[in-house]
């Protein structure tokens, strides 16, 4: 029954988006404009951007009616999202531990749950298909901005969430290893070393630390971009096929792509959050040391 | 080093222009993940992780009660089962008693009833032998009637009674003979 459900929304999706396909020739840009046509450069309201608000205010409600009336047992809404977040805790949990995941949880899960309803968002009918037409003084179709895109198929926010994370992660590095501690980290030679070994392996670690701060670097340019490329690759697709087929038959090649977008859209949300616990981990994890002690 | 700053400098910038990354919206974007994480963390994931917490401290709590009251139910049955069996050594104590008790009772109403059935028996041979001499002296005293009244009839003399006295010791001693 839920499957039945779950193909006959996707299959709706489908008609109702190809019934407000975008114009013919319309290409999805790779960079998100302004929503009102004339607006300042230095006014931020694009059309990712309403999309980003429209799922903030869709978690705020969300969150709000789930936590209204908290019991101690739970019932409906409450037991669904109590069920969502513990999920996401525990997975984080078992990959980063009790302590760090009670430090880093609000973060991760906060992302988790935003990329996740950003990317479902984007599959709504109208997002990138509802918007100003410009035509010429004849009355020719000269261009078209939507009024909505999907908000993770914007560099802005990939980039805005990538290097919130960056300074997060410095912050946890720093703060759970201590300035020595985070140098040594990237620098120092892993095991235990001395005499001539040591001072023979002291260069190489040196270098494998520069690696290691190229890799840093590196980061949250690979996740901004991974996001965004999977989203906006995504919605491109389904435009593209939407543009196969007659108006009304637009849906048929498209739909298929819908499942994977949905398939994608958690997993993209999930690699986000993955791929940052495993950052922190890597710069927090104290596993050796410890070992050592005991 | 300069030129090759500023030809990095102008990638970048091509690349930002490429992608539409622009200074305004990406602070603006900035300002709506800070929101996101905020809203999320006071409402959504703070009444949940505490309530989850709650939950958590309140079934630590059951299991802990559940533990203390096994314990006690543990405690209570030994305390019972070393309540019966006092109980039942007093019991074995009493039923060792009463079996002593009804011993010596039994032994001494039997010592009692041989006794009395001696006494009744004595008693029983005395008045045997006290009526055995009874009827004796008068069977005796009726023989010596009988043989001095016979003589009497077969002589045809009156005997006196120093007569009488004498037949009588006669036939006594030889009867008794």
């Amino acid at each position: 029954m839920r499957l039945l459900l779950t193909t006959l929304s996707v299959w709706l999706l489908a008609l109702l988006a190809s019934a407000n396909a975008a114009p013919e020739g319309y290409v999805l840009p790779l960079f998100t404009e302004p929503v009102f046509p004339g607006q300042p450069d230095w006014l931020p309201i694009t059309n990712s951007m309403v999309m980003v608000w429209l799922s903030v205010a869709i978690i705020i409600f969300f969150s709000r009616i789930a936590t209204r009336k908290m019991e101690m047992i739970p019932s409906g809404l409450q037991n669904f999202v109590e069920w969502l977040v513990e999920s996401v805790y525990n997975f984080l949990e078992t990959l980063l531990g009790s302590h760090l995941a009670k430090r880093t949880f609000w973060f991760f899960g906060a992302i988790f749950f935003f990329i996740l309803v950003n990317n479902l968002l984007g599959l709504v009918p109208g997002v990138g298909t509802i918007g100003w037409d410009y035509k010429d003084a004849e009355g020719n179709y000269v261009d078209y901005t939507p009024v909505l895109r999907g908000g993770s198929a914007d560099l802005n926010l990939t980039v805005a969430m990538s290097l919130t994370f960056a300074l997060l992660w410095f912050y946890w590095a720093f703060s759970e290893n201590g300035t020595k501690g985070f140098f040594a980290h990237i620098f120092a030679p892993k095991g235990s070393f001395s005499g001539v070994m040591f001072i023979l392996l002291v260069p190489i670690f040196l270098f494998v630390g520069l690696l290691e701060m190229i890799s840093i670097a590196i980061r949250p340019v690979a996740l901004s971009f991974r996001l965004f490329g999977n989203m906006y690759g995504g919605e491109q697709t389904l435009e593209t096929l939407m543009t196969l087929m007659p108006k009304y038959l637009a849906f048929l090649p498209a739909l298929p792509f819908y499942f994977v977008k949905v398939l994608v859209s958690f997993v993209q949300a999930l690699v986000f959050m993955l791929l940052g616990a495993i950052f922190v981990k890597l710069i927090c994890d104290h596993g050796d040391e410890h070992e050592a002690h005991h | 080093m300069i030129h090759v700053l500023a030809d990095q400098s102008s990638t970048l910038e091509g690349i930002f222009r490429t992608f539409g990354v622009h200074w305004a919206y990406f602070i603006a974007q900035v300002v709506n993940v800070i929101l996101v994480i905020i809203v999320l963390k006071v409402f959504a994931f703070g009444p949940i992780q505490q309530m989850l917490e709650q939950r958590k401290a309140r079934i630590a709590e059951g299991e802990e009660n559940l533990k203390r009251i096994e314990q006690q139910l543990a405690e209570s049955e030994a305390t019972t089962a070393a309540a019966i069996a006092k109980a039942n050594e007093e019991a074995q104590r009493l039923i060792e008693e009463a079996k002593a008790g009804a011993e010596a009772l039994t032994e001494q109403k039997a010592r009692e009833a041989s006794t009395q059935a001696q006494q009744i028996l004595a008693k029983a041979e005395a008045e045997a032998k006290a009526e055995r001499q009874r009827v004796s002296a008068e069977l005796k005293k009726e023989f010596g009637r009988l043989v001095a009244q016979t003589t009497s009839q077969v002589t045809g003399k009156v005997l006196s009674d120093d007569d009488r006295r004498r037949i009588n010791e006669d036939s006594m001693a030889k009867v008794e003979a």
